[in-house]
């Protein structure tokens, strides 16, 4: 779990405790991870808060024709066109049911110096949990592929998925459910 | 030592090094070709300064490596200069090898690596051109005096004689007499930068550096004035040398003194420069003005008779310590005379070549602290180096203004359904047209600033086709055509590859050998030429060369091979669709692999360089005549106009560049011929494209569309599009994510509105025209 490890940086801590009044603190006696938590469809999953660029408000996407169908297309971000990926055809979950739209967000990260957007029904909270209470995922989560899954925290009142962002976006891993999406077209 | 040196003086020399190189090059393979001996004796003096200014600059920057390897091949050159030695091909190999490891060597610096050592064989070879030996293998019967070994600087061998005269005609040796002008241009070059070190000790926070500074000058032009036997100059210079030495420690009360009587020995170091010139050597009576150095050099004060009596010029000085008689007329400051020596400099060595410039950019170059107390002064500075990336970043500012002003242009617009005043409505529509000129203007000029020659990429191609001619044991001429053409710096680049890979095609697979050519009637030496022009908003590079052509058959037949057409198609398709089939990856006729070509990766680098330069590749052929391949490719890449189009929901950018003409087809002239929707137009037939199929668009239909016509090359295909919204400057963003590099887009543009809109890769879709057909009917 070093991507998140490094989340404990005190500048980080301190940037985000202004950045967020809902802060939720844990209790914890080993390493603390701060995370960024957004649910898609039914589930709740959590990215290191040093991974996200920024949280945008649902804009204008461009649709791409002839891109993977879970690229919902590219945005104008500043003058910078980032491609926007819709994490629920990512995680082969159902279209529709996206909650209130008004919720619904675009998460900008950094991975592997690429800038790439998502969408997810809506964001939580920013909250820090000690990585004592993170468990190494299960073989299968709730219909997302286990690869990307970093681990799953227990929170008091329900599960956070933890995912890491470099699988989730890596391009063999893409081109993959590409060919699944395809074939089962 | 090169460790210690200021990175961004090394940084200038590796520049001017490395642009030097480049001329080196040219100019040696010119020379190769030149018959006229008095042309030959001019590129040779060329070649020789270009070296020896390279050398020059390494010495100064203490790049041991460089400067042994420089020396050696110089001395071989110098030869060559004095007619000992012929030029015969086995020389000028040996020659421009020499440039290839010195470009080597400045590369190994650039990229901050140990600087690779010369390599034996070549030093050998060298030193064979230098002592004259085996040199009658290649050529026999030259008159050669195996004991002269030139050397450049560091001989001394003579015993002053007594001088009497102020001028004297120098008598040299004849080895000697020939490094005259390199004597007079050091000298010059080395007085500019006193003058510059001069000023610089007259503040106490530079004098220790300036001090060091000449320290070094006196002692290299010492000795350059010991080698060439002018004993006055000889002494004032070792004095100067012992004053800077001291300088430093020098109290303020005679410093004046001190500087001045520098300056004055600067002074008698010029005019003895411009008397070298004219064969001349001066004396002067200086015996004072050294004693009166030294003893200031001591720390001892000048009588009061003396002290600070030169009035603060050097003539005074130079009056008052008797070297000279007052001169009423003389200028009294030393500035605008530097000024002159330059010229003068550039004047006596009679040339017209870049090596000169040179010479004067390194001054500069070594002195970045003193430019600016020379700026007000200088004319020779009408050029400023400036780093890439800030051209780049500008260029990039301008294209968010051009994207800003479009949205503020697209927000007047919509202002008019406002109902404001009318003078309001005006003030705007006039503001927002200035804005759009400005912009317009603003956007023309920072291009420029990126802009430059071909000759850049062109003056290296001589080379490359020399190297070709003797390896394939062809006879090859290359003429250039138009090397003045500006591109964008970006273009530039990008098309070094592609034309490398098209000349070495053209010399290895077009041009035949000697005896084929005398065997088909054509002249034994081949010809290629590379030509550039302007054409509109594009530049149009074209190859051409004079060989056996392209052969239909022979490339269908290895294109059915590689299975990229089969025999019933290829019977359909015209010459230049066959001969489009050289670009395709891994495609080559060529029977035998070489070192040169054949391995069929080549034409794929063209054509995919060209293509992310949203240029255009053009092969026309006739067999056994020769063969011609044609880029176009916008001027710049960065800002293009395009016609935005809607298709369904959403709206694409089309480029202009590659629209013929836009048509509304009626629905009585729309046809399909094997499922492929047809169109007659005038009097031939064009295919369509659905661009709301190939798109995957949804939306209302709509009956009455436009035909926008594109064309590449002799294709033009058809885009059936819903609506057209009008023409646009649009800024290209890439899309290299490699998520949305699938469709056929060459990049995305931010509209008026702040959306994005994808823009149409024309070549693609061409390409994909008929093979999207034919799926969508399987």
């Amino acid at each position: 779990m070093s991507t998140s490890a490094t989340a404990t940086a005190p500048s980080a801590q301190a940037a985000t405790e202004n950045a967020t009044q809902r802060d939720t603190v844990r209790q914890t006696d080993g390493e603390l991870l701060q995370l960024v938590s957004f649910v898609v469809g039914n589930e709740e999953f959590a990215i290191p808060i040093l991974s996200v660029q920024e949280i945008n408000r649902m804009m204008q996407i461009t649709r791409v024709p002839q891109s993977p169908p879970f690229i919902e297309g590219v945005i104008n971000l500043r003058g910078k066109i980032i491609p926007v990926m819709d994490l629920r055809k990512r995680f082969g979950m159902k279209a529709g049911d996206a909650g209130n739209d008004n919720d619904n967000r675009i998460i900008v990260v950094e991975v592997a110096s690429r800038v790439i957007g998502f969408t997810v029904d809506r964001v939580n909270e920013v909250l820090r949990i000690g990585s004592e209470i993170v468990e190494p995922p299960p073989s299968m989560v709730a219909g997302v592929e286990s690869d990307y899954v970093e681990g799953v925290g227990k929170l008091d009142d329900r599960l956070l998925i933890l995912l890491n962002l470099e699988r989730l976006f890596s391009g063999a891993d893409l081109q993959k459910v590409d060919q699944a999406v395809k074939t089962a077209k | 030592m090169a460790g210690d040196v200021d990175p961004s003086l090394m940084q200038d020399f590796l520049t001017e090094a490395g642009e030097l190189i480049e001329q080196l090059d040219a100019d040696l393979v010119r020379l190769e070709q030149e018959k006229d001996t008095a042309k030959q004796q001019e590129m040779l003096n060329s070649v020789f300064r270009a070296l020896h200014t390279v050398k020059g600059a390494a010495s100064f920057l203490g790049l041991e490596e460089v400067i042994r390897f420089a020396h050696a091949a110089e001395d071989a050159l110098n030869r060559l200069r004095k007619g000992e030695v012929a030029v015969t091909q086995r020389v000028m190999d040996s020659l421009l090898r020499s440039v290839d490891v010195l470009r080597g060597q400045i590369d190994s610096l650039n990229n901050n690596e140990p600087v690779e050592q010369c390599p034996d064989d070549l030093l050998k070879a060298l030193r064979a051109i230098t002592t004259g030996e085996s040199q009658s293998a290649d050529d026999g019967g030259q008159s050669t005096t195996a004991d002269s070994q030139p050397q450049v600087q560091g001989a001394q061998s003579t015993e002053p004689e007594p001088i009497q005269s102020n001028a004297r005609p120098l008598k040299l040796p004849a080895q000697k007499q020939d490094l005259v002008e390199f004597m007079v241009a050091d000298l010059n070059d080395a007085g500019a930068q006193i003058d510059q070190c001069l000023e610089q000790a007259r503040s106490a926070g530079t004098r220790t550096d300036a001090a060091e500074h000449m320290v070094e000058l006196a002692d290299s032009m010492g000795k350059t004035a010991d080698f060439f036997e002018l004993p006055d100059l000889t002494q004032l210079i070792a004095a100067f040398g012992g004053a800077a030495a001291k300088l430093a420690d020098t109290p303020d009360v005679l410093l004046d003194d001190m500087l001045v009587r520098m300056a004055a020995v600067r002074e008698l170091a010029r005019q003895q420069a411009e008397a070298l010139d004219k064969g001349l050597v001066l004396s002067w009576p200086t015996q004072t003005l050294i004693d009166r150095l030294n003893s200031l050099a001591q720390g001892q004060k000048l009588d009061d008779a003396v002290a600070g009596k030169h009035s603060q010029c050097v003539e005074g000085v130079l009056a008052l310590d008797g070297v000279v008689a007052a001169q009423p007329t003389a200028p009294s400051n030393n500035q605008p005379q530097v000024k002159q020596d330059t010229s003068d400099a550039a004047g006596a060595s009679g040339s017209t070549d870049p090596g000169d410039a040179g010479d004067g950019n390194d001054n500069n170059a070594k002195n970045p602290g003193a430019s600016s107390a020379k700026a007000g002064t200088t004319v020779a500075e009408q050029t400023i180096r400036v780093e890439v990336g800030r051209l780049e970043s500008l260029l990039n500012l301008v294209g968010q203004l051009v994207l800003t002003k479009n949205r503020f242009l697209g927000m007047t617009r919509k202002m008019r359904d406002l109902h404001l005043p009318h003078e309001t409505l005006e003030d705007m529509a006039q503001a927002a047209g200035e804005l759009d000129r400005l912009t317009g203007n603003l956007q023309v000029g920072v291009m420029r600033t990126r802009m430059q020659p071909l000759a850049k990429l062109f003056d290296r191609y001589p080379r490359v086709i020399r190297d070709m001619a003797r390896m394939t044991e062809k006879k090859l001429n290359l003429e250039l055509v138009g090397k003045d053409t500006e591109v964008d710096k970006s273009v530039l680049e990008l098309l070094a590859d592609p034309l490398v890979h098209i000349l070495r095609n053209s010399a290895d697979h077009g041009v035949e050998s000697p005896q084929k050519r005398i065997a088909a009637g054509k002249s034994e030496t081949g010809t290629i030429r590379l030509s550039a022009e302007h054409q509109g908003s594009h530049v149009r590079v074209e190859v051409y060369d004079d060989g056996k052509g392209l052969d239909r058959d022979v490339l269908g037949r290895k294109a059915i091979e590689k299975g990229l057409t089969t025999q019933d198609e290829l019977a359909t398709l015209s010459d230049d669709e066959v001969f489009r089939f050289i670009f395709a990856a891994g495609f080559s006729t060529a029977e035998k692999v070489s070192d040169l070509s054949g391995r069929g990766v080549g034409m794929d680098v063209v054509r995919t360089n060209i293509a992310k330069l949203n240029g255009v590749v053009n092969v026309s052929s006739v067999k056994g005549e020769g063969t011609t391949i044609e880029i176009l490719i916008p001027l710049t890449v960065a800002i293009m106009p395009a016609m935005v189009v809607g298709v369904g929901m959403h709206l694409y950018a089309v480029p202009l560049q590659s629209i013929i003409e836009i048509v509304r087809p009626e629905a009585a002239s729309v046809h399909s011929v094997s499922g492929q929707p047809v169109m007659r137009l005038r009097d031939a037939v064009l295919p369509l494209l659905d661009m709301r199929s190939r798109l995957g668009e949804i939306g209302p239909e709509n009956g009455n569309r436009f035909a926008v016509v594109v064309g590449v090359g002799q294709q033009r295909v058809g885009l059936l599009v819903d609506k057209l919204i009008g023409q646009q400057e649009v800024v290209i963003k890439p899309l290299d994510d490699e998520y949305t590099t699938g469709g056929p887009f060459s990049g995305a543009t931010i509209r008026e509105d702040g959306d994005v809109s994808l823009i149409l890769d024309v070549v693609q879709l061409i390409r994909t025209a008929g093979t999207g057909q034919e799926k969508a009917a399987a």
